[in-house]
């Protein structure tokens, strides 16, 4: 296009004779919903039981949003406390979708109990879990979830997922802020990873220590010596241990201090 | 090696935060011809994003014995350039036997401004009184041009009162009106300017010398007055 | 050449394009605050130090040594506050063998500030100096740009706002010592528990004149360590030896010189080890 004015044509506005600033500074626009709230979660199970923990700090960037805010949930009990729940979730990220999924798990749990007039196996609540999570394949729940329970022998069940619903059955798992910190604590006390049956060989040859399931009190006291260490090193973990530890008598909830600075 | 000092904000994906802002300070100042001299004022508000780091700046620097600045933009930028001028201005002192005029002053901070317009974020007003000249009042804004004026103001503030100091102002005003007229403009920009708050600061500038005058919002910005 | 060697800028840069992380380093996500009293000043610190969320020091000094009655707390990268003392630090106590008088505050404010501005806020050392001097108590903060403040009480760091909360809501003209002192240990309480970046102790610094300064490390403790459940001790042979080869001093000697030291514990010096 031809310009009847003497300054260069395309440009809108007075034709100054030095340059102007082009597209006064561009701005990204973003909306990104996720805050990750930090904390940490634990699970470990036993022979007839299993234990879900976590701690009850909930933060945001160097601030605390409280000091009291559980991760542990206990799924399709009869009211809003919980009672006659057999089964366990714990959830570490951030915290909005966490209490959502939570929600719709208890959903459908009760529901899954108002159907068929019995309690949802924890296997069957485990896959269903996998499901809600995968159905927001593109806009995820941007949680670690763990679930506990019995299973049908009676047997401590832990399952633990990633935000997408890929889930696995397992011993023993650590999620959230400081998971990287418990994890091979868990490794090494609970399966006994790189630890070897002193004199039962030279070398190669020395028989690794076997893992085998542990006693209630034991785990109980890992669950705590893993927290109290997680909260020496970790800015994000702290102020109350909140454990629950599920037996074939029910769910016991039991809250311990921590450091809180 | 970088890091942090998170005032706030989110833990980066490194451990390394983004630096913390400028503190940025005078928000809302001005300066005044009047009849025997200037008036300097300014608030004290110097800020950090939404945080106040300085409820009780002050913001009315000396660069001679009655030659002072204004100070807004970025609080290091604004300070070594007002050390930098205040140094020089003293060395004039010293070699001349004879204190500089308030033009050589501006001239001096014209010069630094101007001429590292690209590191500094610096808006400065210059005002200032000698025998030959009487009391003078220079404006340096961000690009580093000077401009002397029978008064100026400057700041993010400042846009509140244009008006207010257009249909206000009169030449040849005494002490007391010139005061007023300050005092009344900069309550009015801290009233409407977030960014602008804390007290008010004078410094009145005549053949008597530097007098310093201080108004504090407890009392809507009318005493104590006189300080020393 | 004196000062930074800037010759691997080019490489670092073309790899950080290329995607390679920068290094992290030990920052002290700190809480810092300086009050001053009728006879003096006192400044505190907290003492965590840390590298993204990980806490990499759980009880490091954060108050330095400027000059006998010049001490500064430091926020930001660790390395930074440091060093930057430590210069300065060295060019006043020359500058005060140069003149033959006491080093004065302000002059040490200004050398820290000049220094830091040179850098354009590169060096991130947010500093509290505070000390007394011929001409009476000083107390400062210094930004990593190169602004300066003069307060009668300073808080900074990422606990400074909670720490301010304590310093604005109690504090009160005419303290006397011991009001300063807790005073500050408790914008600094406020600091470790409610700001994540500072935590474990408490570290007092009291200046006064014609009083030696105190260092009271570790005047108060709020975070002492618990005790574990259980016992973590291996039993001996739980890590399995692939193989065993023994070198004896004389062997080494054919390759490095070997000195036995006296039982004289000045000749090593002294480490503080973590608990």
């Amino acid at each position: 296009m031809t310009s009847i004015m003497g300054h260069p044509a395309g440009g809108e506005g007075i034709g100054y004779s030095f340059s102007q600033p082009t597209a006064a500074n561009v701005k990204q626009h973003g909306f990104y919903p996720y805050t990750d709230n930090g904390g940490s979660t634990l699970g470990i199970t036993g022979s007839d039981f299993a234990i879900l923990a976590g701690d009850t700090r909930s933060t945001s960037g160097y601030n605390i949003n409280s000091r009291m805010v559980p991760k542990v949930f206990k799924i399709g009990g009869e009211d809003e406390t919980g009672e006659g729940a057999q089964i366990v979730l714990s959830v570490v990220g951030f915290a909005a979708d966490g209490d959502a999924l939570r929600e719709r798990l208890d959903a459908m749990v009760k529901m899954y109990k108002y159907k068929h007039g019995k309690p949802m196996s924890v296997s069957a609540c485990a896959q269903r879990l996998s499901t809600i999570l995968y159905e927001k394949r593109f806009f995820p729940y941007y949680v670690h979830a763990i679930l506990g329970g019995l299973d049908e022998e009676g047997k401590g069940a832990l399952y633990s997922y990633d935000p997408v619903g890929s889930y696995e059955r397992e011993q023993c798992r650590a999620a959230g802020a400081a998971a990287s910190l418990i994890m091979p604590f868990l490794d090494n006390q609970v399966n006994f990873k790189n630890q070897y049956i002193p004199g039962s060989g030279e070398g190669h040859a020395l028989e690794a220590k076997k893992a085998e399931p542990l006693p209630q009190a034991t785990v109980e006291a890992l669950v705590r010596d893993a927290f109290s260490s997680a909260v020496e090193r970790h800015i994000e973990v702290g102020d109350h241990l909140q454990v629950m530890i599920i037996t074939r008598a029910g769910i016991q909830e039991v809250f311990h201090p921590l450091k809180k600075d | 090696m970088v890091s942090s000092h998170g005032v706030s904000g989110m833990l980066g994906e490194d451990g390394i935060h983004v630096d913390m802002n400028h503190l940025k300070s005078g928000e809302v100042n001005m300066a005044i011809n009047f009849k025997d001299g200037v008036i300097l004022g300014a608030d004290s508000r110097t800020t950090t994003g939404a945080y106040i780091a300085n409820r009780v700046t002050d913001k009315l620097t000396q660069v001679h014995d009655t030659i002072w600045c204004c100070r807004s933009g970025s609080a290091a930028d604004t300070q070594a350039v007002a050390d930098i001028v205040s140094y020089h201005l003293n060395m004039y002192g010293v070699v001349n036997d004879e204190a500089p005029s308030t033009q050589v002053a501006a001239s001096l901070f014209q010069e630094l401004c101007y001429e590292n317009k690209d590191a500094l974020s610096a808006g400065i007003i210059i005002a200032g009184y000698d025998p030959r000249h009487g009391g003078q009042v220079y404006s340096i804004p961000l690009g580093g041009s000077l401009h002397k004026q029978s008064f100026a103001i400057g700041g993010s503030g400042s846009t509140y009162i244009y008006g207010y100091t257009d249909a206000h102002w009169k030449e040849q005003m005494t002490e007391q009106e010139g005061i007023d007229f300050v005092r009344s403009a900069l309550s009015e920009a801290i009233k409407w300017d977030g960014s602008s708050g804390g007290v008010i600061r004078m410094v009145v500038l005549t053949n008597k010398g530097a007098v310093r005058h201080l108004y504090l919002p407890d009392n809507g910005y009318t005493g104590p007055g006189v300080t020393n | 050449m004196p000062g930074f060697d800037f010759s691997n800028y080019n490489r670092n840069a073309a790899l950080h394009a290329r995607g390679v992380p920068l290094p992290k380093a030990t920052s002290t996500g700190t809480t810092i605050v300086g009050c001053i009293y009728d006879k003096g000043v006192v400044i505190a610190a907290d003492t965590r130090a840390t590298s993204g969320p990980i806490v990499a020091d759980k009880n490091c000094e954060k108050l330095h040594y400027i000059a006998p009655k010049i001490w500064c707390a430091g926020a930001g990268t660790a390395a930074d506050t440091e060093f930057t003392t430590a210069l300065i630090s060295s060019n006043v106590e020359l500058h005060s063998l140069s003149t033959g008088r006491d080093p004065r505050v302000i002059t040490c404010m200004t050398m820290l500030k000049q220094h830091l501005f040179r850098y354009q806020g590169h060096i991130g050392a947010y500093l509290v100096v505070a000390g007394v001097d011929p001409t009476g108590t000083g107390l400062y903060t210094v930004h990593a740009h190169g602004s300066t403040d003069k307060l009668p009480y300073v808080t900074m760091g990422s606990g400074s706002l909670a720490a301010m909360s304590v310093f604005e809501s109690t504090w009160q003209p005419d303290l006397d010592r011991d009001g300063a002192v807790s005073l500050c240990a408790e914008a600094i309480k406020a600091g470790i528990f409610n700001d994540l970046g500072s935590g474990s102790n408490v570290d007092v610094c009291v200046i006064e004149k014609d009083k030696p300064t105190q260092l009271l490390r570790n005047y108060e403790k709020p975070n002492e360590r618990g005790t574990k459940e259980r016992n973590y001790r291996f039993p001996r042979g739980t890590t399995a030896v692939l193989n065993e080869r023994v070198i004896n001093k004389e062997d080494m000697k054919k390759y490095v010189t070997i000195e036995n030291l006296s039982g004289d514990t000045n000749l090593a010096e002294n480490m503080e080890v973590d608990s």
